[in-house]
């Protein structure tokens, strides 16, 4: 035991660490807050360190993301008690926000600081399918597989989650823009 | 293909998600309908700016410090095998008091000891044992996705016979079994997977009545108990807490 568990320590941080940007990044979209990320994160290596040993899988990223946002979500749960129900809108037969209100040339005007504004302010569900999709480059299976919901689930969600976002973009743009 | 079927599917068409008939179908009605084309062009448009205008945050060189002093404290830990500590690491967040709640949720159903210290460690033990389950060669004593294999070997091991079932059917493999520790007593832990996830059932001799199944929650865990023929079952594991309860709940029936 004593010799196996610094082979273990260092299997383990090679196969993780390399991981360690996309599960903060995740951690700070989920959780909003520089310090509840890193505690967070630091608690997700710990867990996943500790159940390493009964990982078999080839796909460390997403083991290790599942780990991460499960702890985010106990977090979000337990303290800030956000809404965690995205009631009725998984429903692929609801229409999205006025997805072809704007015109692909106002998209490309769009101020970054206000766009991080506005998914800050989406349910993390949303903020999770966008976060992994369009900012960690997660394919719509792997998403599947991190937040453990149905790939068609994975697309409602994004494609909701997009029209919710520009909806948040245009109700924080008139507010700043008088 | 119509426009609501359309609009419906031009996130993911942007995204190159999907599947080919669809994408050929919507690729025919965007050649027919220029409002759906033109919703596309914005959708793109507003892809793109996405991807390119949302930061992406890097974790700090001090945290990468910290997780690595944090890995070597704790393989030095596990080396010693002392328990677990549990929660860990939490600068800020009060999960000592949330451990306590938690844990008076799980088992206030249980007639364990109706004295809030006691179940606080009975639960702390379960989740404890799961992790360390979950090191490297602890995981089982007895390796087999065969009951007829695994119920054997506890014979002669514990004055108990705890029920092993099967559940691979339901996308809950056996993987095994090994002897463990509990409430002072030597219990059964039963080992199943659920993906790339272990799932820990101990089973030990009740003391008192049955009660309703519980369920807890904690910070990344979820845990199912039950008690059913004199017997106590604490499920452990870290897959959703919705997943457990169907696990446990099949479990039960399997058992009944
Ligand atoms: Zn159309």
């Amino acid at each position: 035991m004593e010799a196996s568990v610094p082979t273990e320590t260092s299997t383990f941080e090679q196969l993780m660490l390399p991981h360690l940007d996309s599960a903060y990044n995740l951690s700070r979209w989920l959780l909003r807050d520089p310090h509840d990320a890193e505690d967070a994160v630091q608690d997700a290596c710990l867990r996943a360190f500790r159940a390493f040993g009964g990982f078999r899988g080839a796909d460390g990223r997403a083991w290790f993301l599942t780990i991460v946002r499960n702890v985010c979500y106990s977090h979000l749960r337990q303290g800030k008690r956000e809404s965690l129900k995205v009631a009725f809108e998984e429903d692929l037969h609801g229409s999205p926000e006025d997805s072809g209100e704007a015109n692909a040339q106002s998209w490309l005007e769009v101020k970054g600081e206000l766009l991080r504004q506005a998914l800050e302010r989406l349910p993390p569900e949303y903020r999770e399918v966008i976060v992994l999709h369009d900012v960690e480059g997660l394919s719509y299976r792997e998403i599947a597989g991190v937040a453990e919901i149905p790939l068609g689930t994975v697309m409602s969600r994004l494609a909701r989650g997009r029209g919710k976002l520009q909806a948040e973009l245009a109700s924080l743009s008139q507010n700043t823009s008088p | 293909m119509n426009c609501d079927e359309s609009r419906l599917l031009l996130d993911a068409y942007a995204d190159g998600e999907l599947d080919l008939v669809r994408h050929i179908e919507l690729e025919a009605h965007l050649k027919a309908c220029p409002t759906c084309l033109r919703r596309s062009e914005a959708i793109a448009a507003r892809r793109i700016r996405i991807r390119d205008s949302l930061p992406r945050f890097p974790a700090s060189q001090e945290l990468r410090g910290r997780i690595h002093a944090s890995l070597r404290a704790e393989a030095r830990g596990a080396a010693r095998q002392g328990p677990l500590p549990f929660p860990v690491a939490w600068r800020r967040w009060n999960l000592a008091g949330l451990a306590a709640s938690v844990t008076v949720a799980l088992l206030a159903g249980y007639s364990w000891g109706s004295h809030h210290a006691r179940s606080t460690s009975l639960a702390d033990e379960a989740f404890a044992g799961h992790m360390r389950s979950l090191q490297a060669s602890h995981l089982t004593d007895v390796t087999s996705t065969d009951r007829h294999t695994v119920k054997p070997w506890f014979a002669g091991k514990l004055d108990f016979s705890p029920p092993v079932v099967d559940l691979a059917d339901l996308g809950f493999p056996l993987v095994g079994g090994r002897l463990d520790q509990i409430d002072g007593h030597t219990a059964a832990a039963l080992v199943f997977r659920r993906r790339l996830h272990a799932i820990n059932v101990f089973v030990w001799p009740a003391r008192g009545a049955i009660s309703p199944p519980r369920s807890a929650t904690e910070s990344g865990f979820s845990a199912q108990g039950w008690t059913h023929g004199g017997l106590n079952f604490l499920a452990v594991s870290e897959i959703p807490a919705a997943e457990l309860e169907q696990f446990a709940g099949e479990f039960r029936k399997r058992t009944e």
